[in-house]
């Protein structure tokens, strides 16, 4: 029997004079305790649906359907059907107390004081696997994590007690290990309550790791549809085909043949980076950081967030001065002053290092037109001859086209481009003063696995020709194995590891890398479903600040003196981990040329 | 959070002393002396300023003065010299309080009742009605309102009297007089905030765990949308609170307004300082207030005020 049944839903979207055409007649269904998957890409109509199922759609959607029922009614929100967003932080009120915001859910519900509202209410957060749940009641949502607020949103459908509970994107804002966590969550309350999951996703890997039974999306209409198997292993439409394509992505770059060459020959390198220290507040920021990033190379920086990636990007962008170490380009200290803003970015590094940001949008100045945008990162590269305007609309416009747009596309504005342009402006605006770096932090999180590989494959095609040298800021391991060379990972401000990318990713040496690793989702469900979380719940990480090692405390591998003490980096050739597992203290004296592996 | 106060009330005593001798030298920048009029003769006003010590070096009266003012004292007029400055205060300004509170609590509640009507309600007329009714009032002037309410409904219609503040009848125009500029402009900030918030992602989380339209409005969304309503409503009170010289003089209220213009054309040193401190003291202890009710409803804010 089916709990969710959709029939012949279409739903359009009026604005001013034009209507379009978002849903088309879609049909779906979800039986009882089934995990049902709606996988699609962005603008595909998948959230739409969601929201038309749910009867909520604002006043500009018209909708229709030969009916939408839950357990043979008409929905009416909240009864017996939850839904949890994507974004957590938002979908929380945040001037409302989280325990505020359960127990009115709770006594919609069920007829109950409030004491016993409550006391569902730390049962509901308890099931979410969130420790301590008196202490949390009576915190507001900015207090939490993003994997708390998550578990929060799933303690808050719950207490609906629904049959089915729509999960739209539930892990998509989320670090790889905390969206196992979730995941597993996820699983667990379908197993212990036998209500109905349908998760929405973009990432072909959730939907492997929990469905049975999955829906392909595709500007507004289901093409596909079977048994998770089925969709996987041998799927039949072509786009179902390009999107599994897509997210397995290409087969790791080999080494660049100069790069090679470059290798038998030491030079100096382009950036270097020693013992650099920045801290904000108590255990924001990172800790004596040390890396040398060559000419024309693919440099990767993993972590999860917090764990000081984006501090980094801003101190080798200028925007930021280190409190202690030294950041040397070309041998050339960066000094404007300690703990003082290096705000002028032309005296740092003359414009040869600049940086494509993850909001594509939000970097760019929505007044502005995307030639003035590129003309104007010309103008503030300092050195260069002054261009007359003809001459700098000329560079804007091969710029652009380099980048994959025309040249008409100067005087359009950042709204008129769809997500995967702006990226592109984003990397044009970045490339257009001729760097010697480029920094991209996060630049492709936000786009969709076939958007993310044409303008991957467009940049590592620029920087290839180019012999610009990347730093390749990411959470994503899958990605980072794909376009790297060398890799080094943060954890919490430190650095766990570092190396060539195949050793690390293929061979880690250091257990936060292998959790990192361990917590890929592949596009595969046999695979997926396999995935284990490391910790089953938050707030478990992490030491007390700058003492031992960061991730002591969720490190199955923690000894006495990883608490005490920070792991010095240990180095063997190429590699480099700050473990205590590959000290000489651990392993005993070594002997000269010694190979070490791997010791978890 | 009580650090957060007193840091704050200790800056607002600087504004003060700031605010105090600001005012104490630009007011002896006015030419002529407080006790100069057409009949008495010079030697007169000589002696009278000799005897209240006008005569000596500009800087010991400032010093004697800001000695007094940090006891507390406020020194007595030289209109009345038989009573202080602070008994002209005392006297006048429970009438002005009275009119601005009652002004106030008028213009907040039917401002944010016109802005939540104007966020839910279904009708178009209705939302743009409010709109654009709240643009027109915003428009007028006090002074000009306070006129034409005074032509139609006292002299006209000779609904309501028009001087004094005898009875309740006489609170009525110059209330309205007050407070229509104030609801305007709440009602605008509280219809534009909670269309806002009525836009956001938890609004529809709300919905989705099947809270009905009315318990999202007032205890979820309003609780967001009044951090800017707030913010106008604070100063905004600090105003009426102390008065308009304007509404006051055209329905010859006696409140603090009216005393404010009176001193300041005769020159009453004493009184110009000392209702000026007062107006000084009730902004910034205003201010303070609508912060700290900010902070209690927004706890991002509290916390940053703790420090924690």
């Amino acid at each position: 029997m089916s709990i969710l049944e959709v029939r012949n839903l279409s739903v359009q979207y009026h604005t001013g004079q034009e209507s379009r055409q978002a849903l088309d007649g879609i049909s779906f269904s979800v039986g009882e305790g089934e995990t049902v998957g709606i996988v699609g890409e962005s603008g595909s109509g998948k959230s739409t649906a969601m929201l038309a199922v749910m009867g909520l759609l604002g006043d500009s959607a018209e909708v229709s359907s030969d009916g939408i029922t839950v357990c043979e009614r008409p929905v009416q929100p909240g009864r017996d059907i939850a839904m949890i967003l994507q974004d957590s932080l938002n979908c929380l009120n945040p001037a409302v107390k989280i325990g505020r915001q359960i127990t009115e859910t709770v006594r919609i519900h069920r007829k109950c004081t409030r004491r016993e509202a409550k006391e569902r209410a730390e049962e509901l957060l308890d099931m979410a696997g969130i420790r301590s749940p008196k202490l949390r009641m009576g915190q507001y949502p900015f207090e939490l994590s993003g994997g708390m607020r998550q578990r929060v949103a799933i303690a808050i459908a719950l207490a609906c007690e629904p049959r089915v509970i729509i999960a739209d994107e539930p892990t998509t804002a989320l670090d790889a290990a905390v969206q196992v966590q979730i995941l597993h969550l996820l699983k667990r309350i379908v197993e212990d309550t036998g209500t109905s999951l349908l998760v929405v996703s973009h990432d072909m890997g959730v939907i492997a790791a929990l469905c049975s039974r999955v829906y392909v999306m595709k500007t507004g209409r289901i093409i596909e549809a079977g048994s998770a198997e089925e969709i996987f292993y041998a799927p039949v439409h072509e786009y179902t085909k390009k999107l599994l394509r897509d997210t397995k992505g290409h087969k790791p770059i080999p080494t660049h043949p100069q790069e090679a060459h470059l290798r038998g020959k030491p030079q100096p390198p382009l950036l270097r980076l020693e013992h650099v220290t920045k801290v904000f507040g108590t255990d924001e920021g990172i800790r004596d950081v040390s890396m040398e990033i060559r000419a024309g190379e693919v440099y990767a920086l993993a972590g999860e967030s917090g764990s000081g990636k984006t501090t980094l990007a801003r101190l080798l962008t200028g925007l930021l001065a280190p409190d202690d170490g030294k950041i040397l380009y070309r041998g050339e200290c960066l000094d404007a002053g300690k703990g003082k803003r290096a705000w002028n970015g032309k005296s740092a590094w003359n414009g040869k290092i600049q940086m494509v940001f993850q909001d594509a949008y939000g970097s760019l100045n929505p007044c502005l037109t995307v030639g003035q945008a590129l003309s104007e990162a010309l103008r503030a590269q300092g050195g260069q001859d002054r261009l007359t305007p003809a001459e700098r609309r000329r560079r804007v416009e091969e710029m652009l086209c380099m980048a994959g747009l025309s040249p008409e596309d100067a005087d359009r504005y950042p709204d008129e481009f769809s997500g995967g342009e702006r990226q592109r402006i984003g990397i044009a605006r970045a490339l257009i003063p001729e760097p010697e770096l480029l920094i991209c932090d996060e630049a492709f999180s936000a786009l969709d696995a076939s958007t993310r590989k044409q303008v991957l494959d467009l940049l590592l095609s620029i920087q290839k020709e180019k012999k610009i040298a990347c730093l390749f800021i990411s959470h994503d391991l899958a990605l980072i194995r794909q376009v790297s060379s060398r890799i080094s990972v943060l954890c919490q401000g430190r650095l766990a590891e570092s190396g060539e990318t195949k050793d690390v990713c293929s061979d880690p040496w250091h257990p936060y890398t292998k959790m990192l690793l361990n917590s890929v989702l592949p596009p595969d469900p046999l695979k997926a479903g396999k995935v284990r979380p490391v910790f089953a719940e938050e707030g478990t990480q992490g030491t007390d600040s700058g003492k031992g090692c960061p991730f002591a405390a969720s490190c199955g591998y923690a000894m006495k003196c990883c608490f005490e003490e920070t792991p010095g980096p240990y180095r063997f050739g190429s590699r480099e981990t700050a473990c205590f597992l590959y000290s000489e203290k651990h392993t005993g004296k070594r002997a000269e040329g010694y190979t070490m592996t791997s010791q978890i | 959070m009580l650090a957060y106060t007193f840091k704050r009330l200790a800056a607002g005593l600087v504004s003060l002393f700031v605010l105090a001798t600001v005012t104490f030298f630009l007011v002896r920048l006015i030419p002529g002396s407080p006790f100069q009029s057409g009949s008495v003769s010079s030697q007169v006003v000589e002696a009278v300023e000799e005897e209240y010590g006008l005569n000596e070096p500009l800087f010991d009266q400032y010093a004697a003065y800001m000695g007094n003012l940090a006891r507390g004292d406020l020194g007595i007029s030289y209109q009345e010299p038989d009573t202080s400055v602070a008994e002209i205060i005392g006297r006048t300004w429970p009438v002005t309080a009275s009119l601005g509170i009652t002004a106030l609590l008028t213009a907040v509640i039917l401002g944010t009742g016109l802005g939540i009507l104007r966020a839910v309600s279904k009708k178009k007329a209705v939302r743009e009605g409010i709109a654009a009714g709240g643009m027109l009032l915003a428009g007028i002037p006090n002074f000009a309102a306070a006129i034409l309410l005074l032509l139609v409904f006292s002299v006209k219609l000779k609904w309501f009297p028009s001087a004094g503040l005898l009875s309740p009848a006489h609170y009525v125009l110059p209330v309205a007089a007050l407070m229509l500029y104030p609801m305007a402009v709440i009602s605008r900030l509280t219809g534009n905030a909670l269309a806002a918030e009525m836009d956001r992602q938890y609004v529809l989380f709300a919905r989705a765990k099947g809270l009905g339209r009315g318990r999202i409005m007032f205890t979820h969304a309003l609780k967001n949308a009044w951090v800017p309503v707030l913010n106008y409503v604070g100063p905004a009170s600090a105003f009426l609170l102390t008065g308009s010289f304007v509404v006051e003089s055209i329905f010859t209220i006696p409140g603090l307004g009216r005393e404010f213009v009176s001193s300041v054309t005769n020159r009453d040193y004493t009184l110009i300082l000392g209702l000026t401190v007062f107006m000084g003291t009730v902004v910034i202890l205003v201010n303070l207030a609508t912060d700290l009710v900010c902070a209690w409803l927004d706890p991002k804010l509290r916390r940053s005020y703790s420090g924690k």
